[in-house]
């Protein structure tokens, strides 16, 4: 078997990559402002994002002091100490902020300058060695065409290379390098999905990473354009038009960040998020909600929000609510849903995020999360494979907190899911 | 590593490889294949760790990054490793890299070896490189842009 990368002189396909990403780097400007100050000067210096900053409560770090650090013109300084690092870009501070300074944006263009001005590597802080991220930047590389196992899918679905519906798996394959049981997220999903759509759903062997770590957490927005071209070229050729997925990271950066680069993406392609696909098809009365288990016994649950699903994402969406809205209907079903303390665009952060900050500091964050979730509930669902990780991994060194079950939304819907047949539909009209 | 004038035709190709030797049999190894005046081909560099279970996966996908052709780490038979497990982690980890990121990624698995070469076999190590080498040799280049 011939491998794109062992070819002598480079591939045709490969020839066309090159191409493609000669033209990368004009897309830089679209998001990249070199001019921090440009973007901060609304700021009036209420300190409130230092108020609400969720890793000031672990440990010193102040937004605003930053921010006016920069108007007055010592970015340099500010880029140079490397402070930046630390943020979590948990937009809690875009939130409150009552002009709408973007400070997590900011963070992500000082890192692109961190590394290509000042020369910083933060090698040391990206979290299991940097694994991942490399993984993510071989993925950006033209002859790197990956060849993803996908022993995970379930029997009864049937998928194909070409259609309509791509289900947008992530970087859930890689992670079995260490972590257990996320195949289950893939599986899960793809038979909510398969049990609805007629036609086989697309899931590509081939697929690239979506680039949200190294776009936020690394700074390396040029990689993560050539990522987003390698992902769109592929999307094209198979004649994608709706893409689900159940990762929150790349719900946004598909639903967002892509856009913002490639102006008519959104036209292309529907992205859609699990919850909001589930959501849609509920409404159109195509799905019911059932127990299988036949248990009077009443379990607690609660929800934790991802950040790139709440406070990530423009004003007028509503995910918060409609996954809310879902477990309501749980009631039935011998569930009660309660919230934690922190909750919707005020939720907690899980403490890392691209794989950046995973230190004694931000495990505080992650104990006092799960500290919340232990009031509300048994079982803690989530929407984010990340978030998964991150706060299953405290659980191991809090004997307190291990009893809490950490689940995904597609691991927790998918035994509850009923699939109303149109001829019932009828029936019930008549 | 570099990344200068990359050959791409194999006749002339000279491949870049990185090699991890533990300190106290395969360094000893290297050293001895060269007291000994075995030839091999010059194509690697060594870098010495201390135990092979030093080496991180992520050792080995940063150098494929860089630039790197071929990695090969090379420790203590197994049961004779100094910290007296070290290299049965590192076994296990590369069983995984292998399994879940490397061919996961589309590279050739062969471009990845984990080798045992204690400090009396200098011949052995010879001959490892001098196989590995012509094995990369005949994949080609692992692209760098
Ligand atoms: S909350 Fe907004 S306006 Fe207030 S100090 Fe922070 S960035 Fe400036
Ligand atoms: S994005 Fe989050 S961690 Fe970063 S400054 Fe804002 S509130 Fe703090
Ligand atoms: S000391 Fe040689 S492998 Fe551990």
């Amino acid at each position: 078997m011939k491998n794109i990368t062992e070819s002598k002189s480079g591939s045709k396909k490969e020839l066309e990559r090159k191409k493609l990403f000669s033209d990368a780097f004009k897309y830089l400007d679209k998001v990249y402002e070199p001019n921090l100050r440009n973007i901060l000067k609304r700021c009036y210096q209420c300190g409130r994002c230092s108020g609400v900053c969720q890793v000031s409560k672990v440990q010193k770090f102040t937004p605003s002091k930053i921010i006016q650090l920069i108007l007055e013109g010592f970015e340099d300084r500010v880029i140079e100490s490397g402070v930046l690092w630390d943020c979590l870009t948990c937009n809690q501070c875009l939130k409150d902020c009552p002009e709408q300074i973007n400070f997590a944006d900011l963070v992500r263009m000082a890192r692109y300058k961190m590394r290509h001005e000042a020369d910083q590597n933060p090698s040391e802080m990206v979290a299991h060695k940097g694994i991942y991220t490399t993984i993510s930047e071989l993925m950006s590389r033209p002859y790197i065409e990956p060849d993803r196992n996908l022993d995970w899918i379930p029997k009864e679905c049937k998928i194909t290379d070409k259609g309509d519906t791509l289900y947008y798996v992530g970087c859930i394959p890689y992670f079995n390098f260490e972590f257990e049981n996320l195949d289950n997220i893939a599986s899960s999903t793809l038979k909510i999905m398969c049990q609805l759509e007629e036609e086989p759903i697309v899931v590509f062997k081939e697929e690239s990473c979506c680039g949200h770590d190294l776009y936020w957490g690394q700074g390396k927005i040029k990689t993560f354009i050539k990522l987003a071209m390698k992902n769109i070229e592929m999307f094209e050729k198979a004649g994608i038009s709706t893409i689900v997925t159940a990762c929150a990271e790349c719900y946004r950066t598909f639903k967002i960040d892509y856009p913002n680069i490639f102006d008519d993406f959104n036209e292309k392609f529907k992205v859609k998020h699990l919850i909001e696909y589930v959501y849609e098809k509920w409404k159109q009365n195509k799905i019911a909600f059932k127990n299988p288990n036949e248990d009077d016994k009443v379990i607690p649950f609660t929800y934790h929000d991802p950040c790139r699903l709440s406070r990530f994402l423009p004003n007028d969406n509503n995910i918060t609510e409609k996954v809310r809205e879902i477990f309501k209907e749980f009631k039935k079903l011998g569930y009660e849903f309660n919230e934690m303390l922190h909750n919707k665009e005020n939720s907690l952060c899980c403490g890392v995020s691209s794989w950046m900050n995973c230190n004694e500091k931000t495990k505080a964050l992650r104990y006092k999360r799960m500290l919340e979730a232990k009031e509300a509930g048994e079982i803690m669902v989530t929407s984010c494979p990340k978030c998964n990780i991150h706060l299953s991994c405290i659980q191991n060194d809090f004997e307190n907190i291990a009893s809490i079950k950490i689940m995904d939304f597609s691991e927790f819907l998918v035994d509850h899911i009923e699939v109303i047949k149109d001829e019932d539909n009828l029936e019930g009209k008549v | 590593m570099s990344k200068t004038k990359r050959k791409v035709k194999k006749k002339d190709f000279n491949p870049e490889i990185l090699v991890f030797c533990c300190n106290w049999c395969s360094y000893a190894g290297a050293d001895l294949a060269g007291v000994s005046r075995f030839q091999y081909p010059p194509n690697m560099r060594i870098v010495r760790v201390m135990c092979s279970g030093r080496v991180d996966p992520s050792f080995v996908l940063k150098a494929l990054k860089e630039g790197a052709d071929g990695v090969l780490i090379t420790g203590c038979h197994i049961g004779d490793c100094h910290y007296i497990s070290g290299n049965e982690y590192t076994r296990d980890r590369f069983q995984k890299l292998h399994q879940f990121i490397i061919k996961q990624l589309g590279i050739n698995g062969k471009r990845v070896r984990l080798e045992w070469v204690s400090a009396s076999e200098g011949k052995r190590f010879a001959e490892l490189i001098t196989e590995f080498t012509n094995q990369i040799k005949e994949l080609g280049p692992f692209k760098v842009l």
